[in-house]
C-alpha cells in the first residue's frame, strides 16, 4: 500500500487531473457570476437551505469555483484548490441526494439554468459524474507534487536566492 | 521536469498548510463575490426579501392503478373488494352490491386515517383485488382514490373506466340494480 501512495508517477497523473477539474470548474461558473439571480433560483429549488443564505450562497459560490478552477490551471496552491473543489463536490453531491430523496424533477443547476436545462434532470447518473470529480480532487489533493505550475517556479526562485 | 518533493515524503505531508489554503481560497473568493455583486449590472440582495418561487413536479402521492372495463365480470368475483368514491348522497342513492363508501373530493383530501383504515379493511377481507369506482368524470374520482389506496401499499387496485355511469349500463354486472 505504502509503495503505491508513493508511486512518482502520481504527481504526473494528478496534473491532467488537475487540469480537467480546472476547465470543469471554470466552464461551470461562467452562467452563475453572469445570472446570480438565476442561480440563486437554482439553488432555492433544492428547498435545502434558509431563505436567508440563498442570495449569499449564489453570489459567493460562483466565485469560488473560478479562484479554484483558475488555481488548479496554473498551478498555485494546488492543493488547496483542489481541497475546496473537493468540499464544494461533497456538498453538491449531498444536495443532488436530498433532491432526489424529496422526488423532486429538477435540472442540477451545476452549468446552466432550471430553464436551460430541463432536459437533464437531476438523478444517480448525476451523482455518478460528481462522485468522478470528487475522486479526482481527493486524488490531487492526496497527490499532486506541482510537476509544472506556479508553485513550483516560486519554489525554484526561492532555493536561488537561498 | 520532474517533480520537486520525492515519493518518499509522506503523502499525507502538508495537510495542514492544504486545509489552510483552501480556507484562505473560500473566504477570500467569497469575499470577492460580494464586492463583484455591488457593481454587477443584475445584482442581487445578499439577503432575498421574499421567498422564491420555484415550480418544480413533486411526484404524484400515489401508486399504481389499471383501468378495468365496466362489463368486466372480475367485478362480481369474491376476491374483489369494491370501493364507491362518490359523495355519500350519490352512494345512497345507488351503489355497486357491496360497495363500500370512501368520498373522495379533490378539494377536500381524503384524511390518511381514513385511507389508512380503508388499507386495513382491504387487507383483512384478504380480496385478492381492489376496485374502486367514482363519478366517471375527467379526472374520475374513483381512479384517483385507487391512486391513493395503491400508495399505501395495496397491490391490485383498479378503477372502472367511466365510474358508476358505466357501471349502471345494462349489460355491465351492476346494470339494472
Amino acid at each position: 500500500m505504502s509503495r503505491f501512495l508513493q508511486w512518482p508517477g502520481h504527481a504526473w497523473l494528478s496534473l491532467p487531473a488537475r487540469l480537467y477539474l480546472g476547465w470543469v470548474f471554470i466552464y461551470a461558473c461562467i452562467h452563475k457570476i453572469a445570472h446570480p439571480g438565476v442561480f440563486a433560483l437554482d439553488i432555492a429549488t433544492y428547498d435545502i437551505l434558509p431563505l436567508g443564505l440563498v442570495n449569499i450562497m449564489a453570489i459567493t459560490l460562483p466565485w469560488i469555483e473560478l479562484c479554484a478552477g483558475v488555481m488548479l490551471i496554473v498551478g498555485f496552491r494546488t492543493r488547496g484548490a483542489a481541497l475546496a473543489i473537493l468540499g464544494m463536490m461533497v456538498m453538491f453531491i449531498v444536495a443532488i441526494l436530498m433532491a432526489l430523496a424529496k422526488g423532486l424533477d429538477m435540472s442540477c443547476g451545476c452549468f446552466a439554468s432550471q430553464a436551460a436545462a430541463e432536459d437533464d434532470p437531476i438523478s444517480y447518473m448525476t451523482i455518478l459524474r460528481d462522485s468522478g470529480w470528487l475522486f479526482l480532487s481527493f486524488y490531487v489533493v492526496l497527490f499532486d507534487r506541482n510537476p509544472i505550475g506556479i508553485d513550483r517556479l516560486l519554489k525554484k526562485r526561492r532555493k536561488s536566492d537561498a | 521536469m520532474m517533480a520537486e518533493e520525492t515519493p518518499k515524503e509522506s503523502f499525507m505531508s502538508g495537510l495542514g498548510t492544504v486545509l489552510r489554503d483552501a480556507l484562505l481560497i473560500t473566504a477570500a473568493c467569497g469575499a470577492v463575490g460580494l464586492l463583484v455583486n455591488l457593481f454587477h449590472p443584475e445584482k442581487i440582495p445578499y439577503i432575498a426579501e421574499e421567498e422564491y418561487e420555484t415550480l418544480v413536479p413533486c411526484p404524484e402521492p400515489g401508486g399504481e392503478v389499471t383501468p378495468m372495463e365496466p362489463a368486466d365480470p372480475a367485478l362480481l368475483a369474491k376476491e374483489t373488494f369494491v370501493v364507491d368514491a362518490r359523495a355519500q348522497e350519490e352512494h345512497a342513492g345507488w351503489s355497486f352490491r357491496g360497495a363500500m363508501n370512501v368520498p373522495y373530493d379533490y378539494l377536500d383530501p381524503t384524511p390518511d386515517e381514513v385511507i389508512h383504515e380503508l388499507a386495513k379493511k382491504i387487507a383483512k377481507s384478504r380480496a385478492q383485488r381492489v376496485v374502486v369506482y367514482g363519478d366517471g368524470d375527467r379526472p374520475d374520482t374513483g381512479e384517483q382514490l385507487g391512486k391513493e389506496i395503491s400508495g399505501k401499499g395495496i397491490k391490485n387496485v383498479f378503477f372502472v373506466k367511466g365510474g358508476a355511469p358505466a357501471l349502471k349500463q345494462p349489460g355491465s354486472p351492476g346494470g339494472g340494480q
